[in-house]
């Protein structure tokens, strides 16, 4: 690598001559080796979902869970560091009871990320400090329906300052994917970790944008993307953790929650069902090449 | 010694993320002697082996009761383990005063694993040079979790840290479909003889270097749950001979079983 023996790489903080921070880059490095994680942006919802490597057998199964709840129409997944991403869930949600203490609403999504963004970039500014060894995926439903909020008193101006734009779009999904250099974009699907590259091979084949996904069948495809992108490293065995947050009328009413067990095991099935028929697939693909 | 330039801090990453500084620390872990760790339906068990710096001196405290309802077993640089306990009874203690209810321990485990995770965040620390089996019962039943210098936590069945450590985690494997249904006692045997297993030759296990916390749900009374209870020198006497005695019988069945395997 042209970085090692320059000494521009020893140093957080530090440019090198053409404008590159080492340390950044070395930080996304371990950012690719750890699970892979995706998040999918849905019509009527958000689905996380993340592949949990068992690196050994006296692990407690079912336990060691790796999507957090940030506020309560907010998930966060990461790749990388654990610890690290532990520590990038707890500023989320510090930021996400702080919004809620001085707005008395919950914290968009939007703004999150961009608080969260703000607070990983900050991590590469001094040589005093590393930045973050993860990436993460943030996501979560804005309420669209005109709920009470906490501790309110009256429902404000009707127009001006504070006050409702008639008409005005508001709530939805978010999905947002928070890198070591606190770069973040807007996703429709985002993967992360080692397997990031078939998981968005399989993401950019849904049509996502056309935001037409239902909640239920994107669960299955989350499922199984998972399985592709665990293809490369067979040898390892894994859970799958997957959580959802749907619209106020959707099944999650509006939270941010595990899958339930009952769709969580149909998922795999069917996850592990769509891998045997490939592997017959590329059976009969390599008998051709034989008769070649 | 090898030397490379990644290493002289935790603020530093190498160009293949890993970051030296808190590897070296979980080397300190290794330098530990063994600790035991082991969960069933109804209890936790911590066992530990004891080390003197000579004959004349006392032996090292391994287990530390934090709280009623919980305890701990270190492996590595006690004072780092102390100043880690210390701040866990704070805490246990200011949630009892808060919310009037004994710490999920679950929640005391992620307030190390964070504190340990800005020490490897921030050039002004160095990370934790000790590991730590955190072991006890709450409202969710018996838990136990293991913790690394790099802030990261587990929750265990069974666990084993320290040196020679990888002989018990074998022994632990191999009998992993028993724990959940083992009653106090043979949770307290399965992890005398992981110990056992982890001993170099010459070595022996005896009241002075033995050392076992036990916690658990309570099986009747007004209480809910069994106070973490420590066994250290003549206490723990009987418990040594009722485990050796099940060892005495084990090596004649394991012969037997290598002959079957032959054949």
């Amino acid at each position: 690598m042209t970085s090692i023996g320059t000494g521009y790489d020893l140093q957080n903080s530090v440019f090198s001559p053409d404008g590159r921070n080492f340390q950044v880059e070395y930080a996304v490095k371990a950012v690719e080796n750890g699970g892979t994680c995706i998040g999918i942006r849905c019509k009527n919802g958000i689905i996380l979902a993340t592949e949990k490597i068992i690196t050994s057998k006296l692990l407690r199964p079912g336990a060691n869970r790796r999507i957090a709840t940030v506020d309560r129409n907010i998930g966060v997944v990461s790749a990388g560091l654990v610890p690290d991403g532990r520590h990038f869930v707890s500023r989320a949600r510090d930021e996400a009871s702080s919004w809620r203490s001085t707005y008395k609403a919950p914290i968009p999504v939007k703004a999150l990320a961009g608080r969260l963004g703000s607070y990983v970039q900050a991590y590469t500014l001094y040589s005093s400090v590393r930045p973050f060894g993860i990436t993460a995926i943030v996501g979560g439903w804005d309420t669209d329906a005109e709920t009470k909020v906490d501790g309110q008193v009256g429902i404000g101006p009707a127009v001006g300052s504070g006050g409702k734009v008639d008409g005005a779009k508001k709530g939805g999904p978010g999905l947002y994917m928070i890198e070591p250099s606190g770069l973040y974009w807007g996703y429709y699907g985002a993967a992360t970790g080692k397997g990031r590259q078939a998981a968005k091979a399989e993401l950019e084949k849904l049509d996502l944008s056309s935001g037409t996904l239902e909640l239920e069948a994107g669960v299955m495809e989350a499922a199984r993307i998972i399985y592709v992108a665990h293809e490369d490293s067979k040898d390892k065995d894994f859970e799958l953790e997957m959580s959802w947050v749907s619209s106020v009328d959707g099944p999650t009413k509006g939270r941010h929650e595990q899958v339930p067990s009952s769709l969580l095991e149909e998922a795999e099935r069917r996850a592990k069902k769509a891998m045997e028929g490939e592997d017959e697939e590329t059976g009969s693909g390599e008998g051709e090449k034989m008769e070649e | 010694m090898f030397r490379n330039n990644y290493d002289n801090d935790a603020v530093t990453f190498s160009p293949q993320g890993r970051i030296f500084q808190v590897e070296y620390a979980s080397e300190a872990v290794k330098q530990g002697s063994v600790v035991v760790g082991i969960a069933s339906k109804t209890h936790t068990v911590l066992v530990a082996l004891k080390r003197n710096a000579e004959e004349l001196s006392s032996y090292q405290k391994k287990i530390i009761g934090i709280d009623e309802h919980f305890g701990l077993a270190l492996a590595g640089l006690a004072s780092d383990a102390r100043v880690l306990s210390n701040f866990m009874k704070r805490q246990a203690l200011a949630s009892k005063m808060t919310y009037g209810r004994p710490i999920p321990i679950e929640r005391i485990v992620e307030r190390i694993g964070d504190r340990a995770q800005t020490s490897t965040q921030v050039y002004t620390k160095r990370p934790y040079g000790v590991g730590l089996l955190v072991a006890g019962v709450d409202e969710t039943g018996p838990h136990l979790f293991e913790f690394q210098p790099s802030g990261m936590t587990q929750e265990m069945v069974a666990c084993a840290i320290g040196a020679r450590s990888q002989m018990a985690r074998t022994y632990l494997e191999r009998h992993l479909d028993k724990f959940a249904d083992s009653s106090r006692d043979e949770l307290i045997k399965h992890g005398l003889l992981a110990l056992k297993e982890s001993l170099s030759q010459d070595k022996e296990l005896t009241v002075d270097n033995a050392s076992l916390g036990v916690t658990g749900v309570a099986k009747d009374g007004k209480r809910k749950i069994e106070t973490f209870k420590l066994y250290d020198g003549p206490e723990i006497g009987p418990l040594l001979e009722a485990a050796l005695e099940t060892s005495e019988a084990a090596p004649a069945a394991e012969g037997g079983e290598s002959m079957e395997v032959d054949t």
